[in-house]
């Protein structure tokens, strides 16, 4: 087994809730981080204006709005440019890129919100969970959910948010009881 | 000339305590309560109880990578990385850019080089040794006997133990003794229907983890400032409550009480000097770790809590015509028996049903599955044993990066509860081996011109040989609870240090000829040395070792005492 595996592996026995594109991303320092780092400079962005727009769209039909907040309203675009620009290495940044280029190919913006799914469908089922580098739609949903779940919109609208609960208690669930967030993820 | 005897005079104290985590906390807290005045050395920054814990209120949505490490982070933190280490908590870890160290062979080595030490990050499971943990090694003629029995630390557990507070619950085994316990914390359904079925169908007791958290604050602990516990399990940004043990919360303030201790930060300590004979230590000499300034600290004893390499470390720089190779290294045996505890091995499951099961707050503990191999009648070909840590609880959002779906009835999906996950998870004995060892470099300084740490340790044919009933073991017992996709696992490249339970390298017994300390944890050879962090471990046991070297030092501090009154130190 190699150092990738070895630091996923690592993260679930100590409890890690990262999932595997994430832990993927992450541990490509074990590889690269010696050599290089992602060289992108702060003002930086991997994608142009039309290319953003596409995450964005991609982001909000991942978590729509509902009588919640949506992925834009949560401001996950924006977040999705830095986790890209710090976070993730050069192999699964080309990924993203090839990714969002292939829904530019295919004019996205300008489709149908029902043939946009259709297509993200299509994207999900073609995307083989790599054990080597992550796809572009691992990567976009994972920051989708990581964006969306851990902002102040998405926690307050979805979970019953308790940073000081006081006691641990065993219970029973209540019909339609929402989870519990603590604030303990990072 | 005058000048010099006035501030020679001047930076003379009774005590000398290197080091403020675990056991330099513990150290100061038992010398100055014994009247002496003591000095703490601490090689990095200041971190000040509650005000400097500038991430343990931030909310999730405060932190700009949502607690995700970022690349630069992640090279400059590589070896905490592997899993504490987060956004919200490598403030606490050190930077091994900066303080490089080499592997020969595969380490990992995890610091915190600041006020508290690693007390603020630790996991605070904490169990007592058995009695037989202290008798392997001579009955089976490995390493060196141990100089002490269980009954020698009895007293310094309940000591320790009460200052502390360890929540837990009795269960009456000798493989696992009991201690001083504060209410214990409760298990989830499926925890409770595992320890069930495991004691019904393989008579193994699970129980809920030993862990210092106040679940019920005693007077001491609230005279301190410390209060309960609030469950929100984000103890390694440093606890504002000071509801789990730390130093910083616990130890250091209570010596602070005494009026008789003064710290200083951002002092690296070199080297001990020797008196005129060369055969006692008169002080110790520090680098600024800013200034790079170069000072001498004076006193009778001292004491090294710098963290197993770091005291190993000091000794072996240490040198002088009476100590060539380092103090108190006639023996041969400094940086020697490098042990750990092997992990990253065990079982996972899914568990079905449940479903109207839950629980509130988030719980800073797990189950403990105390040791149950090569005990009593039990013989396996491998020596010695393992415990087991882990628990179930309900996956949350995070699960919906590897499930299929997006849209919006997927996103009101995952803000309902997941289903249950359990992990059980092996920590098991690695025997000590003299060839397991680490020493400094003679060509590689850091940038305070101290030579680097070498590594030159691994696992050997024993500890692979645990870690096949490890991972069988745990799937057993999983399967015995009918817990559903049942995975044994072994990460064949876990190495040491991962376990960040180092120790052994200064190791205690009866014959200096083959120990580096005598059964009071003083140097052999010069007997104003004390070292009690986990350099005095002779053998490793399979449990955490923290709770053990405080109890080590609180004996080894009453001692250095009574002996300093005797006037024979
Ligand atoms: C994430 C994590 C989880 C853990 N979980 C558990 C657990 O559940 N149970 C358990 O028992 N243990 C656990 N541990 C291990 C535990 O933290 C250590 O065993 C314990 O802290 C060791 O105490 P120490 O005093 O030897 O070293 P430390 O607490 O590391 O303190 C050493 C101090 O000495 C200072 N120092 C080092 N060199 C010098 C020098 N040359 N001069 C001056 N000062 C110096 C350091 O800066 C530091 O402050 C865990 C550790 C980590 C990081
Ligand atoms: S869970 Fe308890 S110990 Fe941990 S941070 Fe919260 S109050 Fe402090």
């Amino acid at each position: 087994m190699n150092r990738r595996e070895a630091v996923a592996r690592v993260a679930w026995l100590m409890g890690g809730t990262l999932s595997t594109p994430t832990l993927m991303a992450m541990s490509q320092w074990g590889q690269t981080a010696d050599k290089q780092s992602s060289g992108l400079s702060k003002a930086d962005s991997l994608l142009d204006d039309s290319q953003r727009e596409i995450v964005a769209r991609v982001s909000d039909i991942i978590i729509p709005r509902t009588d919640t907040p949506g992925a834009i309203d949560a401001g996950v675009p924006a977040f999705m440019d830095v986790m890209l620009r710090d976070c993730y290495k050069k192999p699964a940044q080309d990924a993203f890129v090839a990714g969002v280029r292939n829904l530019e190919s295919k004019n996205f913006l300008a489709l149908k919100p029902d043939q946009q799914t259709e297509i993200l469908k299509q994207v999900e089922a073609s995307a083989t969970p790599s054990a080597t580098s992550p796809s572009f739609w691992q990567i976009v949903k994972e920051v989708t959910l990581l964006g969306y779940f851990t902002s102040e919109a998405g926690i307050k609208a979805s979970f019953d948010y308790q940073p000081i609960p006081g006691r641990f208690e065993v219970i029973k669930i209540k019909p339609g009881q929402k989870d519990f967030m603590y604030g303990n993820q990072v | 000339m005058n000048l010099n005897i006035k501030s020679e005079k001047a930076q003379t104290y009774d005590a000398i305590v290197v080091g403020s985590g675990m056991t330099g906390g513990m150290a100061a807290k038992e010398l100055t309560e014994r009247g002496l005045k003591v000095l703490m050395l601490e090689r990095g920054y200041e971190v000040k109880h509650v005000e400097d814990y500038k991430t343990a209120m931030k909310d999730p949505w405060e932190f700009e990578h949502r607690g995700k490490i970022t690349n630069v982070a992640a090279e400059e933190h590589y070896a905490s990385m592997y899993f504490s280490a987060k956004e919200g908590t490598q403030y606490l870890y050190t930077n091994d850019k900066e303080n490089p160290y080499i592997q020969k062979r595969p380490f990992n080595w995890i610091r915190a080089y600041h006020t508290g030490g690693k007390s603020l990050l630790w996991g605070k499971q904490s169990y007592r040794w058995n009695r037989e943990d202290f008798l392997a090694n001579a009955k089976q003629g490995l390493g060196v006997e141990w100089p002490i029995g269980y009954d020698d630390l009895v007293p310094w557990y309940n000591h320790v133990e009460k200052f502390v507070g360890v929540s837990g619950q009795a269960e009456g085994l000798d493989v696992l003794p009991d201690g001083q316990f504060l209410p214990p914390m409760a298990m989830t359904a499926p925890e409770q229907h595992l320890k069930k079925s495991v004691m019904q169908k393989l008579n193994r007791t699970i129980t809920i983890g030993r862990v210092a958290h106040l679940t019920k604050p005693q007077p001491w602990h609230t005279a301190l400032g410390r209060a309960s516990c609030q469950f929100r399990n984000r103890c390694s940004r440093g606890c504002p409550f000071g509801a789990y043990f730390s130093s910083l919360a616990a130890t250091i303030p209570a010596a602070r009480q005494t009026n008789r201790l003064t710290v200083v930060h951002n002092a690296i300590v070199k080297e001990i000097l020797l008196d005129s004979q060369g055969q006692k230590a008169k002080g110790v000499r520090v680098i600024d770790q800013n200034t790079m300034e170069v000072r001498e600290f004076y006193a009778k004893v001292i004491f090294l809590n710098a963290g197993t390499i770091g005291s190993t470390s000091i000794l072996m720089n240490s040198k002088s015509s009476r100590f060539p190779t380092g103090l108190g290294n006639d023996s041969d045996q400094l940086g020697r028996n490098l042990m750990d505890h092997h992990l990253s091995v065990g079982a996972r499951a899914d568990i079905e049903g449940f479903e109207n099961d839950y629980y509130f707050g988030a719980r800073p503990n797990a189950l403990y599955i105390p040791r149950f191999r090569n005990w009593g009648n039990d013989k396996r070909g491998y020596l010695r044993g393992f415990g087991y840590q882990g628990g179930a609880s309900r996956a949350d959002w995070a699960r919906g990066g590897t499930e299929t779906g997006f849209g919006a009835d997927f996103k009101a999906k995952m803000t309902q509860p997941g289903p249950w996950k359990i992990n059980l998870s092996g920590f098991g004995e690695v025997l000590p081996d003299p060839n397991n060892r680490f020493y400094l470099s003679d060509t590689q300084t850091d940038k305070w011109g101290l030579p680097v740490v070498v590594f030159d340790a691994d696992f050997g044919e024993n500890e692979r040989a645990m870690r096949k009933d490890i991972m069988n073991d745990g799937a057993e017992m999983l399967e015995a609870a009918g817990f559903k996709n049942v995975v044994p696992y072994d990460n064949a490249v876990a190495h040491m240090g991962l376990g960040i339970h180092e120790m052994g390298t200064a190791r205690m017994g009866k014959d200096p000829k083959t120990s580096v300390l005598n059964k009071f944890n003083q140097v052999h050879a010069c007997k104003n040395v004390f070292v009690t962090d986990g350099s005095a471990m002779t053998s490793a046991s399979n449990v955490n070792p923290s709770i053990t070297y405080m109890a080590l030092t609180a004996r080894a501090a009453k001692y250095a005492v009574d002996q300093l009154k005797a006037r024979s130190l």
